[in-house]
């Protein structure tokens, strides 16, 4: 489970926060050996820490539909008037 | 009698064109209420009826132009008021109304539409409890259907920048009023569901009034909002207002900045269980971190543990000696090795002394591995974990004691009170717990005669 660890663009969310919750309980359980405990610790700080500059950096896209002459779609970007 | 040639006789065509023309004339512009009977739409748009009250009856048409612009259908038993005019079916004689305007009586045309189509798309299920579908956890892709330039779209991206939701906004700029709007924001809905990345879609307008919303009381609007393949919010006009597109969406909510709220709430829920959920693993690692250290001041404490760190050193020491020397004999080995070397330089090239020699060298060298490593192994085993935790029990001790239920007594300047002396009766100190502080007044003090210092 300690694998995959790029906090980079794809970061899943909903995955991270699970992994953390069984970091969590694996910890709570207390019957691991300390460095396993630490190890375990460590990747949880990182999940967290992950997450939290993800969430940070994120910024608002908006983009709109416009139907070109065939009626098919493309996304612009889209400018609020009036702002 | 009149004369034959003195009579003006007439035609049936002629009579019934002069009734025609009469009828026309003087029943040009008339308003009629009565009850729609025997009502028949045809294929071609036109609507034939009867309205009728408690003596008579009267044909009524309405053509489809005029049919088209009906905001509720017709049915029997509805009691209308339209408007009209007379008109003479010659072929039959039959006189009949030609009806361009109908209204419901009583409730406004508007309402009874409403009212109409919200019973119909109950009655199919479309409202239904279990239809509705929760928002998604994480939204990532928000579609929104709405007017480019109106409030609406304005209120929810600044509500969703305020809270800082990390999403994507994708948006179908559609009319949301007017001619032809019901059919745009329809075809947005759609649009938005046919791309993969869209996650929930919100379709709103600001409020107004009922015919402002009357878009969102559309069936196409209904429909595409049925059909949906995500989740669906609709957040049309003020609070009170409700539209059909409310009682189909999955989620209703009261305005288009409300819409935006909950996608944005998703996002506050998760990063405050993120936060718990940092809060907790640190507590759990404290906790981890407690329990191995008793369990090594327990070891530690024992006799055993000390006769085994005696028993670690000597072994070590022997370890080290048998090292020195296997080094000092392999070095011996070596150094009378090549001074032979120099006699037997080129005769003992199949006994290549280098090579025995380094073959002496690393079998020495495994003995010294094998004696070496379950020592070093257990030594480090101890070390490096008593090393690691005490410097994580150095780090988190002050936090883990006051979570054991440990408390620090501070006067009011901030300072650490560890001395009776310190505090007087009737002083006031502050104690701090895991999760807070405890106002408390000195009652009295009294000093251990045994506290030594």
């Amino acid at each position: 489970m300690a694998k995959n660890e790029k906090p980079t663009e794809a970061l899943d969310f909903e995955k991270a926060l699970a992994e953390l919750e069984g970091i969590v309980k694996q910890l709570e359980a207390g019957n691991l050996a300390l460095d396993k405990s630490l190890a375990l610790f460590e990747h949880g700080v990182r999940l967290a820490r992950a997450c939290k500059e993800k969430l940070a950096e994120a910024e608002l896209k908006v983009s709109q539909l416009v139907k070109d002459k065939q009626g098919l779609f493309t996304e612009e970007p889209f400018r609020e008037g009036g702002d | 009698m009149e004369t034959a040639a003195a009579r003006k006789v007439l035609t049936v065509s002629q009579v019934n064109q002069l009734v025609a023309g009469m009828l026309g004339e003087y029943f040009s512009d008339v308003w009629i209420e009565g009850e729609v009977s025997n009502f028949k739409a045809y294929a071609s748009g036109h609507l034939y009826f009867a309205l009728k009250d408690e003596g008579s009856q009267i044909q009524a048409v309405c053509f489809r132009h005029s049919a088209q612009r009906l905001k509720f259908r017709l049915e029997d038993g509805l009691a209308v008021i339209g408007h009209g005019r007379l008109e003479v079916y010659q072929p039959t004689g039959k006189y009949q109304i030609i009806l361009d305007t109908i209204e419901p009586k009583g409730l406004g045309a508007l309402q009874k539409a409403f009212e109409q189509l919200k019973r119909k798309l109950e009655k199919e299920g479309l409202f239904a409890a279990e239809r509705k579908r929760p928002l998604p956890a994480l939204p990532r892709t928000v579609g929104i259907v709405t007017s480019p330039s109106g409030a609406a779209i304005h209120d929810m991206l600044r509500t969703l920048r305020l809270h800082k939701a990390p999403v994507q906004v994708v948006l179908y700029p559609a009319q949301v009023q007017g001619e032809g709007a019901a059919e745009q924001i329809a075809e947005g809905v759609a649009a938005l569901c046919a791309r993969s990345d869209v996650d929930v879609i919100i379709v709103g307008r600001g409020g107004g009034s009922i015919e402002d919303l009357w878009s969102f009381n559309e069936e196409g609007v209904a429909r595409a909002i049925a059909a949906a393949r995500v989740p669906v919010i609709s957040g049309v006009g003020h609070e009170t207002d409700f539209t059909i597109a409310d009682f189909v969406a999955d989620v209703r909510a009261a305005t288009p900045t409300a819409a935006a709220q909950l996608v944005a709430r998703t996002w506050e829920e998760f990063e405050t269980r993120l936060r718990d959920l940092a809060g907790q693993l640190l507590e759990a690692a404290e906790q981890v971190l407690f329990e191995k250290q008793q369990a090594i001041d327990e070891l530690t404490r024992h006799r055993a543990f000390e006769l085994m760190a005696g028993h670690l050193a000597e072994q070590g020491h022997r370890v080290e000696r048998l090292v020195s020397a296997a080094e000092g004999s392999a070095r011996a080995a070596l150094a009378g090795a090549s001074s032979r070397l120099a006699d037997l330089n080129l005769r003992l090239n199949r006994q290549n002394p280098v090579a025995r020699v380094l073959r002496q060298k690393l079998a020495l060298q495994a003995l010294a591995d094998r004696l070496d490593k379950p020592a070093l192994a257990l030594l480090s085993r101890h070390g490096v974990r008593l090393g690691q935790a005490g410097a994580r029990l150095d780090a988190l001790s002050p936090l883990a004691s006051l979570g054991r239920g440990y408390s620090v007594c501070l006067k009011p300047d901030g300072s650490v009170v560890s001395r009776v002396s310190q505090v007087e009766a009737g002083e006031g100190v502050s104690l701090r717990v895991s999760d807070g502080a405890i106002d408390c007044r000195v009652e009295r003090t009294a000093k251990h005669n045994s506290g030594g210092n």
